[in-house]
C-alpha cells in the first residue's frame, strides 16, 4: 500500500475551460478508508473534478494529501503521492498486454529498470482479480468491456494507491457486469483505500458509498438523503 | 555463386538504409504517432555538416563528428520546445495529428534551405571511418564504410527491440503512443519520451549520415529521398517495431538486389514496389496495422 494514509482535503477548487466554468466551488473532505460518492447529472462538473485532482486539468484552490499540498496539473506528483485515477472509458493501452497495462499503474514507484523485476513487485494485484491470470497475454484491445473495466482497476492497485477516483466505472457496461464492478469496489475498499466514487445514478452509488457528494451547476454540496431516497422510489 | 553473394552483400548494404530509417520512423511513431518526415534530413546535416567541418574549417575527424552530431541533437532538442512542445503538449486537441505531420515536413524543407545557406548545392561526403581495401569474405567482397552502415542498422535495430521489449520505461514509452490520457494518469511524462525519442532518432539518422556519406555522398536533397526509404520499410513493420523494421530494410534491400542482379536493371525498382503493393492489396495483415485498432 501507499505510504500515505488517504486523507484528502479539497478547499475551494475550481475549473474553468477558458470562459466555461465547469467548477465554480468544491470543498470536501475524506479521512483515510472512506468511501464516498459524488453523485449529480452528467455535465454538472464532476468529471471535471476529479480529473483536476488527478492534476489532467488546470484548477484553482488547495488540495492536500495527509496535509500535504498537490500542485496543481501535475498528475505524476497526484500518483507520487498516492491518488490515482480510473477514468470515464478507462483509456487502457490497447496495443498492450493485460500485464503490461497492469505494470504500468506502477511506473512512478518502481524503480526497477527491467520490465519483468517490476511486474513482480505488482503480481499481488492478481489477488483481487483472479480472473486477469489467464488474460496477462492478451491485448487489452481485446478484452470484453467489464474485463477492460477490470484491467483498469488493477492498474489503478498496482499504484499502491492511498486513495482512488473512480469516473463513471459502469458506463457502457451490461447491468450484470456493472454489478460485478461494483462487488470488486467493495473487495478494494476491504484493503482500507479511501475512495471516491463519480456516479451519476445514484442508486448503484449509495449500495456501496459510506455518504454522498452532490455536484450540480458546478457547486458541491451534501445532499439531503431523506429527499433523495424518496425521490429515487419507483 | 560470387555473383550471389556479391548482390546479397550489396543488398544488405542498401537494406540497411532501409532499416536504419525505419527504426527512427517507427520508435518516433510508436510515442506519438507521427511520422517524423525530417530524419532525412538529419541524416544530410549528419553528412554534410562532417565534411564541410573537416574540408572548410580543418576541424579533425573525431571532433567534427561529436561537434556535427551534437548540433544536430540540439537542433532537434530546439525544434521539439519551439514547434512540438506547443503541439502536442498546449493545443493537440485543437491542432490535430494530421498538422503536426506537417510540423515534421516544414522542418525538412526548413532543414533543406537552411543546409543550401550553409553547405552550398555540392556533392560532399565525410571521410570514412574504415579506410583500406574492400574486404573478401567467403566470396564476396564488400566496402570496409558499407560493414559499419549494416552494423549501426543492426546494432539500433537490436538496442531499440531490446528497450521496448524488456525495460520497464521501453513499455512507457509505448504506453504513451497508445493511449495519452492512459500515460498521463499513470505519471507517464509523454513529453519527455516524445523530446528524448525525437532526439535520439536525430542523432542516430545524423551518425548514419556520417557513415553513409562516403559511399553515396550527399547533397542538400539527399535528405527527403532517405526519408522515403524509411517509411516503406516502417510500413512494413507496422509503423511501431523499430527491430522489425530493420529486419525488413534488410530483406527489401536484398530483393532489389537480387531483382536488379538477376531480373532487370531498369525495371528492378518497378518489380519491387509492384510486389510491396501487393502485399499490402492483398495481405494486409502483415503491415501489423491491426496494432493501431
Amino acid at each position: 500500500m501507499s505510504l500515505t494514509s488517504g486523507a484528502l482535503e479539497v478547499e475551494n477548487v475550481a475549473v474553468h475551460y477558458g470562459k466555461f466554468i465547469a467548477v465554480s466551488s468544491a470543498s470536501f473532505s475524506l479521512a483515510p478508508g472512506d468511501f464516498v460518492a459524488i453523485i449529480g447529472p452528467n455535465g454538472h462538473g464532476k468529471s471535471s473534478l476529479v480529473n483536476s485532482l488527478a492534476g489532467l486539468v488546470q484548477r484553482s484552490g488547495e488540495v492536500r494529501i495527509d496535509g500535504v499540498p498537490l500542485p496543481s496539473r501535475n498528475p505524476k506528483a497526484a500518483v507520487a503521492a498516492g491518488l490515482v485515477l480510473v477514468p470515464e472509458r478507462r483509456h487502457l493501452y490497447p496495443g498492450l498486454s493485460v500485464r503490461d497495462n497492469i505494470l504500468l499503474g506502477s511506473y512512478v514507484k518502481t524503480s526497477r529498470f527491467f520490465a519483468e523485476k517490476a511486474w513482480e513487485d505488482v503480481a499481488d494485484v492478481l489477488e483481487v482479480f483472479p480472473e486477469l491470470s489467464e488474460l496477462l497475454n492478451q491485448r487489452a484491445a481485446t478484452l470484453s468491456g467489464g474485463q477492460q473495466q477490470m484491467v483498469a482497476l488493477a492498474r489503478a492497485m498496482a499504484a499502491r494507491p492511498a486513495i482512488i477516483m473512480l469516473d463513471e466505472p459502469c458506463l457502457g457496461l451490461a447491468e450484470a457486469v456493472s454489478k460485478r464492478v461494483y462487488e470488486w469496489l467493495v473487495m478494494m475498499a476491504a484493503t482500507k483505500v479511501t475512495i471516491l466514487l463519480v456516479e451519476e445514478n445514484p442508486v448503484h452509488a449509495l449500495e456501496v458509498a459510506d455518504r454522498a457528494l452532490e455536484m450540480f451547476k458546478g457547486v458541491m454540496s451534501v445532499p439531503d438523503m431523506a429527499t433523495f431516497a424518496k425521490e429515487q422510489q419507483p | 555463386m560470387s555473383k550471389f553473394m556479391n548482390l546479397i552483400a550489396a543488398g544488405l548494404a542498401s537494406g540497411a538504409t532501409y532499416g536504419v530509417f525505419g527504426a527512427c520512423l517507427t520508435i518516433w511513431f510508436r510515442v506519438c504517432n507521427v511520422l517524423n518526415l525530417a530524419v532525412g534530413d538529419f541524416a544530410m546535416l549528419g553528412g554534410l555538416g562532417t565534411a564541410v567541418l573537416i574540408q572548410v574549417h580543418g576541424v579533425p575527424l573525431g571532433w567534427a563528428i561529436v561537434l556535427d552530431l551534437f548540433g544536430v541533437g540540439l537542433l532537434a532538442y530546439i525544434f521539439d520546445r519551439l514547434v512540438l512542445h506547443f503541439a502536442f503538449d498546449r493545443g493537440r486537441s485543437e491542432h490535430g495529428i494530421v498538422s503536426v505531420f506537417f510540423y515534421t515536413f516544414g522542418l525538412s524543407l526548413a532543414i533543406e534551405g537552411g543546409a543550401l545557406l550553409l553547405f552550398g548545392s555540392d556533392l560532399r561526403a565525410a571521410p570514412t571511418l574504415w579506410s583500406g581495401q574492400a574486404l573478401h569474405i567467403l566470396d564476396f567482397n564488400i566496402e570496409r564504410p558499407a560493414v559499419l552502415v549494416i552494423a549501426l542498422a543492426i546494432v539500433s535495430g537490436t538496442a531499440l527491440w531490446l528497450y521496448l521489449r524488456f525495460t520497464v520505461s521501453g513499455r512507457a514509452a509505448s504506453a504513451c503512443g497508445e493511449s495519452l490520457i492512459g500515460a498521463r494518469i499513470a505519471g507517464i511524462d509523454s513529453a519527455k519520451f516524445r523530446r528524448w525519442i525525437f532526439i535520439m532518432t536525430a542523432v542516430l539518422a545524423a551518425l548514419f549520415g556520417v557513415l553513409e556519406s562516403p559511399i553515396i555522398g550527399f547533397t542538400v536533397q539527399t535528405g527527403p529521398t532517405i526519408s522515403l526509404l524509411g517509411v516503406v520499410a516502417a510500413g512494413f513493420a507496422g509503423f511501431r517495431r523499430p527491430g522489425k523494421a530493420v529486419v525488413v530494410g534488410l530483406l527489401i534491400g536484398l530483393a532489389e538486389a537480387l531483382i536488379q542482379g538477376y531480373v532487370s536493371i531498369s525495371n528492378g525498382d518497378v518489380i519491387l514496389y509492384g510486389a510491396l503493393f501487393s502485399v499490402i492489396i492483398f495481405r494486409p495483415s502483415v503491415l501489423g496495422l491491426s496494432a493501431l485498432a
